[in-house]
């Protein structure tokens, strides 16, 4: 019983039980736990609940095996993940990209997202835009025109906002994912994004291929030495298998681990933390009151 | 056991995200006014303390972006991910530090701060900040036991109220965690508790390898030369360092060119898109930056030992935390000075010995230093606990009444 008489563990337990009584079991706290519920519900009525969609990838293992440039080959055995690097950027790059919305655009996806869905391209390429003050201000006094209509620039804006890819530093798998109150939307608008960021990539690497193609064989006509003719003509032996290769609909840089699937229930706004952290901050705010009003001047 | 499939949710700036926050600011701050009613702490020290528990809310989001001190995000998602199944986030499960190389009792540095610091019962653990008001537990929790060793409770207070300390502790990263277990050893040490301290090895070996290895000459030095009782003891044990190193020269000059290279390489930028370990990899080999002999290293670690203690330089302030860190860099040299002067403590074998310590690790750090964000860090890490154990030399209760 030494211990409880050294630190006076009593004498303590008395103050603390004094302090319950006169700043948190008292009435102005159940006012306080009142108002947090009613602050609570408006927070809670005016959010949007969100899925989680998203869609786990990796590299796809022909990219490294068809001509990637030795720099790359060379990170990637030194750092354990330089060519996984690089193909995430790539990937990111391109998912971002104008040209990728623009592709996306043509596909209808601006209809479904800023219109009604009519897959119609006369409907889609008139959507009407609406503009805050500010941009019609700003346009006013700069003199230039705003879009009457939505464009595939206001849908790179909403790819870039919405499709998130992450990938963490040492890591193989690339995460896309999107956070959406319609989740069947989010899971359609989040594959056409993915296949359609590595399609627009299989394009780029056809067109370079086929020039490759037409170059090497400009260089067999003229060549006179029979090791650069076989080596030529290993080059564009590799790159038609690349072609042929890529003119396929499976995806090319990555592939699908997971593909893209919706969280069973909304993963925010999180009902009970809001309440409870309400509630926290609220009963907080009643007892500060308190307290300061009780301990002014010992406090100034 | 990886759970390769966890997301972290990112609240980023918005009203979730202060409504949890500011529920978990408001928890510390209840029991600060407890500890207050119950005369652990003056009111100087309650205002104080809930000004410091509400600067988590200021730095995150609101002054910075989280992504200027990216490995919060590590952190968080490793305790979110520990809280909500178990199991370890892919990246910390899939590798290893070097201190989790040598032995698989040792945990990974981020699991090992998020598992300290999520005992912490904070009402959310749902953003990047939470495990800030975790870290502001921790050091307030030094501050009661640092302040029994003193009569005067504001000058210890004053202590707390460093920059970069407010900064560290704002921000969900182990450098408060580093902070608090190097003071706890080095007090621990000076007051002859060495089991404690030998105690306290364990953790720092986790969380900071380098401290680790100051903190283990420290306590050699200490125990075994007993260098904190004569000068010649000090001399003696500074030469046995050095003869040691020398002995085994290749194995100290293989670690520290590792380093070297290590910290090199993430600094790396050629421009163009290749930077750190991927375009150091094609484009530096880093031969020119080893060290090849103990002489050499040490002629190179004091030749940039004023650039390390003075950094960051004006030419490279590139953001507005610089300037201030910059000033509290000369700040802290200066306190050490005014410290070491107080009634003559610089003739205090126990000062030398600690000093001796310092300059040991403050060469260390200057001979790998690459980054400067990172070794700014770095530097207020080791240098903070060596003031604190100063500062109780020059000051405390004990002290005073031997002397």
């Amino acid at each position: 019983m030494s211990f409880l008489k050294k630190y006076n563990i009593v004498e303590k337990f008395k103050i603390i039980k004094q302090f319950f009584d006169d700043h948190v079991l008292i009435k102005s706290s159940l006012h306080s736990v009142g108002i947090s519920l009613i602050a609570s519900l408006i927070v809670i009525q005016f959010s949007i609940p969100q899925f989680y969609v998203s869609a786990t990838l990796r590299e796809a293992q022909t990219a490294g095996d068809q001509g990637e440039i030795g720099g790359e080959r060379l990170a990637g055995i030194f750092t354990g993940g330089g060519n996984m690097s690089n193909i995430y950027d790539q990937f990111r790059s391109n998912m971002h990209s104008y040209v990728l919305a623009q592709r996306m655009w043509d596909q209808g996806w601006g209809s479904k997202i800023f219109g009604d869905g009519t897959m119609d391209e006369e409907y889609f390429n008139t959507i009407p835009k609406n503009h805050t003050i500010g941009q019609k201000a700003g346009a006013f006094l700069l003199g230039y025109d705003l879009f009457e209509y939505y464009s595939a620039h206001d849908l790179q804006g909403f790819i870039m906002a919405k499709a998130r890819p992450t990938k963490e530093v040492k890591a193989t798998n690339i995460t896309v994912y999107v956070m959406d109150q319609d989740k069947n939307f989010a899971i359609d608008f989040l594959n056409a994004v993915i296949l359609e960021t590595d399609r627009y990539a299989k394009e780029h690497l056809i067109v370079k291929s086929k020039e490759i193609i037409a170059e090497t064989y400009k260089q067999l006509a003229t060549s006179r030495n029979s090791s650069i003719t076989s080596a030529l003509a290993n080059t564009i032996n590799s790159e038609f298998y690349k072609i042929a290769s890529l003119e396929n609909d499976l995806p090319y840089h990555i592939y699908f681990i997971d593909p893209p699937h919706s969280s069973e229930y909304p993963v925010t706004p999180k009902v009970s933390s809001i309440i409870f952290s309400n509630l926290i901050i609220f009963l907080f705010l009643s007892i500060a009151y308190s307290f300061i009003q009780k301990n002014k001047e010992d406090l100034w | 056991m990886v759970n390769e499939y966890f997301q972290l949710i990112d609240y980023g700036g918005s009203v979730y995200y202060y409504i949890f926050e500011l529920a978990n600011f408001c928890f510390l701050a209840f029991f600060v006014i407890i500890f207050y009613k119950l005369n652990y702490i003056n009111s100087n020290s309650l205002v104080v303390w809930v000004g410091l528990f509400f600067t988590p809310l200021l730095i995150n989001y609101f002054l910075i972006i989280p992504e200027m001190y990216g490995d919060q995000f590590e952190y968080a998602r490793e305790i979110m991910s520990l809280k909500s199944t178990g199991e370890s986030i892919s990246t910390v499960g899939n590798t290893t530090g070097i201190a989790s190389s040598a032995s698989s009792y040792v945990p990974h540095p981020i699991t090992f701060t998020s598992w300290v610091l999520g005992t912490v019962p904070l009402p959310n653990y749902m953003t990047v900040t939470s495990l800030a008001f975790a870290n502001k537990l921790f050091i307030f929790g030094t501050f009661l036991w640092f302040k029994n060793f003193f009569q005067d409770e504001n000058k210890v207070l004053l202590c707390f109220l460093i920059p970069s300390l407010i900064l560290y502790s704002s921000l969900s990263l182990r450098d408060t965690l580093i902070i608090i277990l190097s003071s706890f050893f080095l007090l621990n040490l000076l007051r002859g508790k060495y089991v404690f301290a030998g105690l306290l090895l364990y953790p720092i070996f986790i969380v900071k390898i380098q401290m680790f290895a100051i903190f283990s000459l420290y306590f050699i030095g200490r125990l075994l030369f007993r260098a904190h009782r004569s000068y010649l003891m000090i001399g003696i044990f500074a030469a046995t360092m050095l003869v040691v190193s020398l002995v085994i020269e290749e194995d100290v000059l293989m670690v520290m060119n590792t380093y070297i290279l290590a910290f090199s390489a993430e600094d790396f930028d050629m421009g163009g898109g290749m930077f750190s370990y991927a375009g150091w990899a094609i484009y530096a080999d880093g031969e020119d930056l080893k060290v090849h002999s103990i002489p050499e290293a040490i002629y190179v670690a004091v030749l940039r030992l004023p650039e390390f203690l003075l950094m960051p330089m004006p030419w490279n302030w590139s953001n507005f935390f610089y300037p201030i860190q910059a000033l509290e860099s000369y700040l802290l040299i200066y306190l050490y000075y005014k410290l070491a002067t107080r009634r003559q403590l610089y003739k205090n074998r126990e000062f030398a010995l600690l000093t001796l310590m310092l300059f040991i690790g403050l060469l260390m750090y200057s001979l790998i230093m690459a980054n400067e964000g990172t070794f700014v860090r770095y530097r207020f890490t080791l240098f903070y606990p060596f003031l604190l154990a100063l500062f109780y030399l020059a000051y405390s209760k004990l002290e005073i009444k031997q002397s």
